[in-house]
């Protein structure tokens, strides 16, 4: 009997088995913490009110300097998507429509879901490698000595730019994506503006625009949040930096979908 | 008294770090914690500023804050001297209403007087020599005039005259401000210039209590090993 255990506990699937159970454990722990934390802000955000001058900094970060990366990404992507759908909607006999398929694609998915992705690798990993830097060289805990709560200190201000800073950045990359399928339209396929435009104000719903900017700001709160937490938990040195911001990234890329999933079964199903 | 700790315990898993220990620091005394690495010296530390929960036993401080002077000065490294120095009293909302924007500047530059840093306001911590960084964060530790200070390793990594500066400016603080004072050291210099009293640790139990002349006696087997820096002894050093 011992020795089928051995040859179990040495056997692939047990090894699988063990990561996964490892993995579980670790997403419950790390959903307890953020739960924690959202908890804990939301107490400083009562008690001690909002930083208006390190909001305006962190707003400046999360929106501002983010704008050209986010713009580029979304941009791409969507002459991408136009450059392949146009010739082919025009050859079906669809042109008419092209333009409304671009908006409904770019308003209630490409905008927001890319935008997320960029923010991500671009604000949420400096978050979360700002603030695990802090944890590993005890500045964290100099905070909390001074008499100052480190929650509220270093997530309120973040977290809430991003809830208000990213909406803002899902609206601008959408239209700069609706616009570039519109030129890339014509370009590739010899669709008028005209006809595009046309088709775009077919498409656009107030609906989709209120949503978009709800998904903005619940992405934007998740990432912050999500990075900021894998800094704060951080432990060890230069590894543990690495560590925390890998976790950031990869969570909130998680988090981005699993959100956006919700939104598709709420709202469009 | 301004702070006792009595019947100190805390554990990690199974494994007791500090393991019933209790002492007192009136105000104005400067006591030394001493102990090879490993001991639990900076945990005790930890425990008093309330950094980690303790298990059992009791923290007893008199009104007013506990400061600690990090043993690498965590200094924000995006912030310049004057707001390291003030972040306590822009940050916290009860000294922010207490003074206006003229007093904490007059109040960081007493500060800096008093750890020998006078117009260094405007410099980032990565522009400052070790020692100052360390300075800066003394100057950072008493901007609350607080009645406890606690020192993780003050001289660690600082060459023997930076040392030196910081041990005066340690019995300086203590002369002026009337704090208790807690050191963790390993460094001779360092207790024989600045402590009162010495407690040694081991095993995150006290296996020493007395003067630093008592300390160079070297009476027990425990004193003995550590003034003679000896691998011989019954204290072992852990891999």
């Amino acid at each position: 009997m011992a020795t089928f255990v051995q040859y179990l506990k040495k056997s692939t699937t047990y090894k699988i088995y063990k990561t996964l159970s490892q993995e579980f454990v670790n997403l419950t722990s790390f959903l307890g913490q953020i739960i924690q934390i959202a908890l804990h802000m939301l107490k400083c955000i009562f008690k001690n009110g909002i930083q208006i001058k390190e909001l305006i900094v962190q707003s400046e970060r999360f929106g501002i300097s983010s704008l050209p990366i986010t713009l580029s990404i979304v941009g791409m992507t969507s002459i991408i998507v136009s450059s392949q759908v146009a010739n082919e909607m025009v050859k079906q006999g669809g042109a008419d429509f092209i333009g409304l398929l671009m908006t409904i694609l770019i308003v209630r998915e490409v905008g927001s879901v890319m935008s997320g992705f960029a923010l991500t690798s671009m604000i949420g990993s400096s978050l979360a490698s700002e603030i695990a830097t802090m944890r590993v060289t005890e500045q964290v805990d100099a905070i909390d000595v001074l008499g100052v709560d480190s929650v509220g200190h270093l997530f309120v201000p973040r977290v809430l730019s991003g809830i208000i800073m990213m909406p803002a950045v899902v609206l601008i990359a959408s239209f700069i994506g609706v616009i570039l399928g519109g030129i890339t339209s014509n370009a590739f396929s010899g669709l008028s503006y005209r006809a595009y435009f046309t088709s775009v104000w077919r498409g656009l719903y107030m609906k989709d625009l209120f949503i978009s900017v709800l998904k903005g700001a619940v992405f934007g709160g998740s990432i912050a949040l999500i990075s900021c937490t894998c800094g704060y938990f951080a432990k060890g040195g230069a590894k543990g930096v690495g560590l925390a911001t890998t976790r950031a990234v990869v969570w909130s890329f998680i988090s981005i979908v699993i959100w956006d999933m919700i939104f598709a079964v709420l709202f469009f199903f | 008294m301004s702070i006792e700790v009595r019947n100190l315990v805390k554990k990690f898993g199974d494994k007791s770090i500090i393991d019933n220990i209790s002492f007192k620091v009136n105000d104005g005394e400067v006591l030394a914690i001493v102990g090879f690495s490993g001991s639990g010296k900076s945990t005790v530390l930890k425990l008093i500023c309330g950094l980690i929960p303790h298990d059992e036993g009791q923290i007893l401080t008199s009104s007013g804050d506990i400061a600690m002077v990090f043993q690498y000065s965590a200094l924000f490294d995006s912030l310049n001297v004057f707001d390291n120095i003030s972040f306590a009293l822009h940050e916290r909302k009860d000294l922010r209403k207490k003074y206006s924007e003229e007093n904490i500047k007059d109040i960081v530059a007493k500060k800096l007087d008093l750890v020998g840093l006078k117009g260094i306001e405007n410099k980032f911590p990565s522009e400052l020599s070790g020692g100052m960084q360390k300075r800066v964060s003394f100057a950072r530790a008493i901007v609350t005039n607080p009645n406890t200070i606690l020192y993780d390793e003050p001289t660690a990594g600082l060459d023997p005259m930076s040392s030196t500066l910081i041990e005066d400016y340690i019995v300086r603080l203590k002369n002026e401000i009337n704090a208790a004072s807690i050191v963790v050291t390993h460094q001779m210099s360092t207790i024989l210039r600045t402590a009162d009293r010495v407690i040694m640790l081991y095993d995150g139990k006290i296996v020493f209590e007395g003067t630093p002349t008592d300390l160079l006696k070297q009476d027990t087997p425990y004193t003995k090993q550590f003034v003679t820096a000896s691998l011989e002894g019954p204290m072992q050093m852990k891999a």
